[in-house]
């Protein structure tokens, strides 16, 4: 069973509409030398369907401004649309909504719950989401990344790799408009990393979504369609070769 | 999803990770301990009250001065109860040889309501239980009684306008009472006999009673109704409250299981906290993970608060189950000992443990379970962001405090309550300072050492919260069961030795001066031990510092003795006992005193027979009531002696081969009366075994639950340390080093915690004996020392024990748990 053509709260938008834009969002936090800007002025676009990494040394602010993009967190100055809707106007609830219905996450250390197994993993996020079907839908996310022989094992029994599959499965689940992956494969080893690499870029391919991908492997993120680097808290994008 | 869906589902797939069973398991444990012990101590305890009444021959009784309204009689009616007439005065009656004083006594049908009288057929034959009351015209005799008047059954006594037949020989009356102040023989009749006789004019002291006896919650209902109802100088009393050496025995009992029930409290508290502080620290990722994946806060919220709603729902069943089990074994274990028959278990106090568990729960579990709805969704991102659930607002004080209200008003001992459980959060709140101290003092060495030292040292530090929280939790859990230690080695034994094999159990009235002497000669020769003859003179109070006093049941007619030094089981709390060769002086007990509002400074002026006494008060003295010695209310200096006419008064220890000399005796003085209060020593006793044989097996029950609670805080950082060992073994540490560092880690956590704990139970159980059981009670250096030494060792050992798998898991698996 295909995912991409499960119904979906909210109709998908066209290839080239913006999906995400981010105009001169300045983040700063009161830390105990006095402020501290992390972030400096950056705008950027996307549009559906476009993949986007941004790269940069580490501390230099990526994971925060994905945290921005995806509307974790609210920018000190500036403005984010993500899915059409202004972020700034909305309360932590009506961003979690639309996280819900518009958003998919991929983390570093994969953040799946300990207690349950994988198949309840990728349900839970389908439930929140308030689809129906839940299960077959999880099935079906977990045969796509292979694991269809591991759906009782809970995360200690999996190893990293598998553990990231699954959270692939349940960020794709739902069929997002954009998915957001900080350091996808930084917890794994080189093989285990492309691999989820492979098998990112092709549901993204698969389902159509937008994809902003962190990460400072720059072998990563040339298999994206654009390069933003990020540098001490400043974006700038590498022109298309 | 709506919440009750999302509540379910993280019920049903936490359920099988075994990550909620932490919860369950503490909360069963808690509501487990705290149920078993407070349903079998309430038994016990309505057992004994049951027993007591016969002390009564009631469950309550209304007296007073005054005859009894028929209402109220009628309210017992509706209230179905049971319920008997009653009047008793002191008289002179007649016999066609002789004369002398009586307790007449006048009962109707029902009486006694409870416990039994003893009848005999002739003086010295066998006596056996009767449900019979004396019939009209008739009336029963104390066997003294015969010898006073010089006649035999079959006879007449003259009491006021009748004569009366002695129909039977009375030997036991339940309600008889004890002590040295039964003066009068005792002569029971029929309730009409005493109505019409003529008697009960003005000027007779006449005391009215109404008894009353049947389920306890009427008996109750019964009391709060009569109470507005009551007239000048009537009042209701219960078995507890009688001026008797049962009364001060069930209230030590009381407070015995009373001291094992609130250690249950502390130790299902502690269990609670724990469990309730894993949980919402278990849930924090949960909310995280949520919260990014779009669930609203209000949803996460209200689906926790439904989870830890049937989480509770679910242990607080289970305890109950398993505390009914435990109560039911307790009494197993104990019935081959136990003659005292237990009433049902209560569902009352059943509501009560399982309201405490959830009230427990809700104020442990639910502020930072709250705290958790500010966890920000970036915290996923960026785990740095974590904030401390803040406990800020003392709102969470509120549940805490209702649950710590329920064992207190069920024990309705609110002394002890506050002693136990204040002492406790003291405690705590000792613990968590001296930890924390102890957490910064362990960051700086940790810097400077090396090695094991290193790891354990910075081990502690590092998890500085769940430190502070493991210390305070393993230090209240010893401290309760050390002081377990302290009231089973020192309290129970001191109570058991209260009642000796040679307690006085007979007493003599009615010595003329002259007598005392030759008398006393002969009972020393026969055996008797714990001798003392005492004089006593009866006279009225008839002025207190120059004022006529209030007449009250206390003032009037009393009874006062002399001795020129402190009699035994008293102690002075104000002023100064006189020494040898002192006049005018008096020394009251602290009792009568609060009572009649005397104080030391006033003076008071007695008359007996045209002859006045005037003395100034220096003393007032704390008498303990319960030890068997004639004591009084009243002692004056010896010179009244010469101004007083008195007689003398004896208590001493009949050993069983002295019978027939004592009889033989008494025969040579027949002015003289002998009183037998065996029986009630016996029930004294019956009280004092059982209770200290039943709150032994408690105390061991509770103990087993401490010990699990113990465990239970030990395992709390497991997986962390498992986590960090593993890591360091990684990095190349031997296991040397990780065995030494938890050894050096758990030492440091005994060391606080046992040595707070055990000076919190040492002067817990100071206060305690003081206050409480006014016991002289010296702390023994050596149970502290042994205390100290226990709770030390099984702290590492346990601690050590329960680690041992850290060392043996591979670390490569350790860290992918991680
Ligand atoms: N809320 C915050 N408070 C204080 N410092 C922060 C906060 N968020 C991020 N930082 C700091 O901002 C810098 C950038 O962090 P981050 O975005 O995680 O970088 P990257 O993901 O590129 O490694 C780091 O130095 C981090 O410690
Ligand atoms: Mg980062």
């Amino acid at each position: 069973m295909s995912v991409s053509n499960a119904s979906h709260a909210t109709p998908a938008p066209a290839r080239s509409e913006q999906i995400l834009s981010a105009e001169r969002v300045d983040f700063s936090v009161d830390a105990p030398g006095g402020r501290l800007t992390i972030l400096n002025n950056i705008s950027l676009s996307l549009n559906s369907g476009q993949t986007l990494a941004i790269v940069g040394a580490s501390g230099s602010g990526k994971t925060t401004l994905l945290g921005l993009l995806a509307g974790l967190e609210t920018p000190t100055n500036g403005h984010i649309e993500l899915a059409g809707t202004q972020l700034n106007e909305l309360s932590e609830d009506q961003r979690a909504a639309l996280r819900r219905a518009r958003v998919g996450f991929v983390f570093q250390s994969f953040h799946l719950l300990p207690s349950m197994t994988a198949l309840e993993n990728v349900m839970l996020a389908l439930e929140i989401a308030q689809l129906d079907q839940v299960r077959e839908r999880a099935l079906s996310a977990l045969e796509q990344v292979g694991l269809s022989h591991r759906l009782e094992h809970y995360p200690r029994q999996l190893s990293g790799g598998e553990q990231q599959r699954v959270a692939i499965a349940r960020a794709f689940a739902s069929n997002p408009d954009i998915l957001f992956a900080d350091e996808p494969t930084g917890n794994l080893d080189r093989s285990n990393g492309n691999a989820i690499a492979d098998l990112l870029f092709a549901l993204n391919e698969q389902h159509g979504t937008a994809l902003v991908l962190v990460t400072h492997d720059m072998k990563l993120a040339e298999r994206c369609q654009r390069i933003a680097i990020m540098d001490d808290g400043r974006l700038s994008e590498q022109p298309p070769e | 999803m709506n919440s009750l869906n999302l509540s379910s589902r993280l019920l049903l797939r936490q359920s099988r990770s075994g990550s909620l069973w932490m919860l369950i398991a503490g909360l069963v444990v808690a509501t487990a301990a705290i149920s078993a012990v407070t349903l079998f101590t309430d038994r016990i305890g309505r057992a004994l009250e049951q027993q007591a009444g016969e002390t009564l021959a009631a469950d309550l009784v209304l007296a007073g001065r005054t005859p009894i309204a028929q209402d109220i009689e009628q309210l017992a009616d509706q209230n179905q109860l049971s319920s008997s007439r009653m009047i008793m005065l002191s008289t002179v009656l007649f016999s066609d040889q002789d004369s002398s004083l009586f307790d007449v006594k006048g009962v109707s049908p029902g009486y006694p309501l409870r416990g039994r009288l003893l009848t005999a057929a002739q003086a010295n034959a066998e006596d056996r239980a009767t449900d019979q009351i004396p019939a009209p015209g008739t009336a029963w005799i104390e066997p003294r009684g015969l010898r006073i008047l010089d006649i035999e059954v079959g006879d007449l006594v003259y009491m006021g306008e009748h004569e009366l037949v002695i129909d039977r020989v009375l030997t036991y009356e339940p309600d008889r009472g004890g002590g040295p102040f039964m003066l009068s023989p005792r002569l029971l009749v029929n309730y009409s006999d005493v109505e019409t006789s003529g008697l009960l004019g003005p000027g007779t002291r006449v005391n009215y009673r109404l008894l009353v006896a049947g389920a306890e919650t009427a008996v109750q209902a019964f009391g709060n109704r009569v109470e507005p109802l009551l007239q000048d100088r009537q009042r209701l009393v219960t078995a507890t409250e009688a001026d008797n050496q049962t009364g001060a025995a069930l209230e030590q009992a009381r407070r015995f299981l009373a001291v094992a029930a609130l250690t249950a409290v502390i130790l299902a508290a502690v269990a609670v906290l724990l469990s309730a502080v894993r949980f919402t620290r278990s849930q924090r990722d949960l909310i995280a993970v949520l919260k990014a994946f779009g669930a609203s806060s209000g949803e996460i919220m209200r689906a926790l608060m439904l989870l830890l709603l049937w989480l509770v729902l679910l242990a607080v069943t289970g305890g109950l189950v398993l505390g009914w089990i435990g109560q039911q074994a307790i009494t197993e274990i104990l019935s081959a000992q136990m003659t005292l028959p237990l009433p049902f278990p209560r569902w009352t106090v059943m509501l009560g443990c399982a309201a405490f568990t959830l009230l427990l729960a809700a104020g442990f579990a639910l502020p930072p379970l709250i705290g958790l709805r500010k966890v920000p969704p970036m915290r996923i991102l960026n785990r740095s962001l974590d904030q401390r659930p803040s406990l800020g607002r003392i709102g969470w004080l509120v549940p805490i405090a209702a649950a710590l209200a329920i064992p207190v008003l069920q024990l309705s001992d609110l002394q002890l309550a506050l002693l136990m459980l204040g002492g406790s959060a003291l405690l705590a709140l000792a613990l968590a300072i001296a930890a924390w101290l102890a957490m910064r003092i362990t960051r700086v060495l940790a810097r400077r050492s090396r090695g094991a030292w290193r790891f354990g040292l910075a081990g502690l530090s590092r998890r500085q919260g769940a430190s502070v929280l493991q210390i305070t939790a393993l230090g209240l859990g010893l401290m309760s069961l050390l002081l377990l230690m302290i009231v089973r080695a020192e309290l129970i034994t001191q109570w058991q030795a209260s009642l000796p094999e040679n307690t006085p159990d007979h007493f003599v009235v009615n010595l003329q001066p002259d007598q005392a002497e030759p008398f006393e000669a002969a009972l020393i020769d026969m055996g008797a031990e714990s001798l003392q003859v005492r004089p006593m003179a009866n006279a009225n109070l008839v002025s207190i510092s120059g004022e006529r006093p209030d007449r009250d049941r206390f003032t009037g007619q009393v009874n006062l003795s002399w001795i020129d030094q402190l009699p035994p089981a008293n102690e002075v709390i104000d002023g100064e006992f006189w020494s040898p060769g002192a006049t005018g002086q008096i020394s009251l007990s602290e009792r009568w005193a609060e009572r009649v509002g005397v104080e030391v400074g006033d003076t008071m002026t007695f008359d007996a027979g045209g002859q006045t006494f005037n003395a100034t008060v220096t003393s007032i003295r704390r008498v303990d009531w319960n030890s068997f010695n004639v004591n009084f209310f009243i002692l004056v200096t010896p010179e009244a002696a010469a101004l007083l006419p008195h007689q003398f008064i004896a208590s001493f220890y009949r050993p069983e081969s002295a019978a027939e000399a004592l009889d033989e005796l008494a025969r040579g003085y027949p002015n003289a009366s002998v009183l037998d209060v065996g029986a009630l020593i016996q029930r004294v006793f019956d009280i004092i075994s059982q209770v200290s044989r039943a709150a032994q097996v408690v105390f061991a029950f509770t103990l087993v639950a401490g010990l699990i609670v113990l465990l239970a805080a030990l395992e709390a950082t497991r997986d962390q340390r498992r986590t960090e060992s593993a890591l360091i073994r990684t990095l190349g540490a031997g296991n040397a080093t990780v065995r030494t560092g938890l050894l050096i880690e758990y030492s440091i956590m005994a060391l606080i915690a046992a040595s707070l704990a055990t000076a919190g139970a040492a002067i817990i159980g100071w206060l305690m004996a003081r206050e409480l059981f006014q016991f002289s009670y010296q702390p023994s250096p050596m149970l502290f020392i042994t205390g100290f030494l226990v709770s030390f060792l099984l702290v590492v050992g346990a601690g050590w024990l329960g680690n041992r798998s850290v060392l043996k898991t591979p670390p490569e698996r350790i860290l992918r748990a991680g």
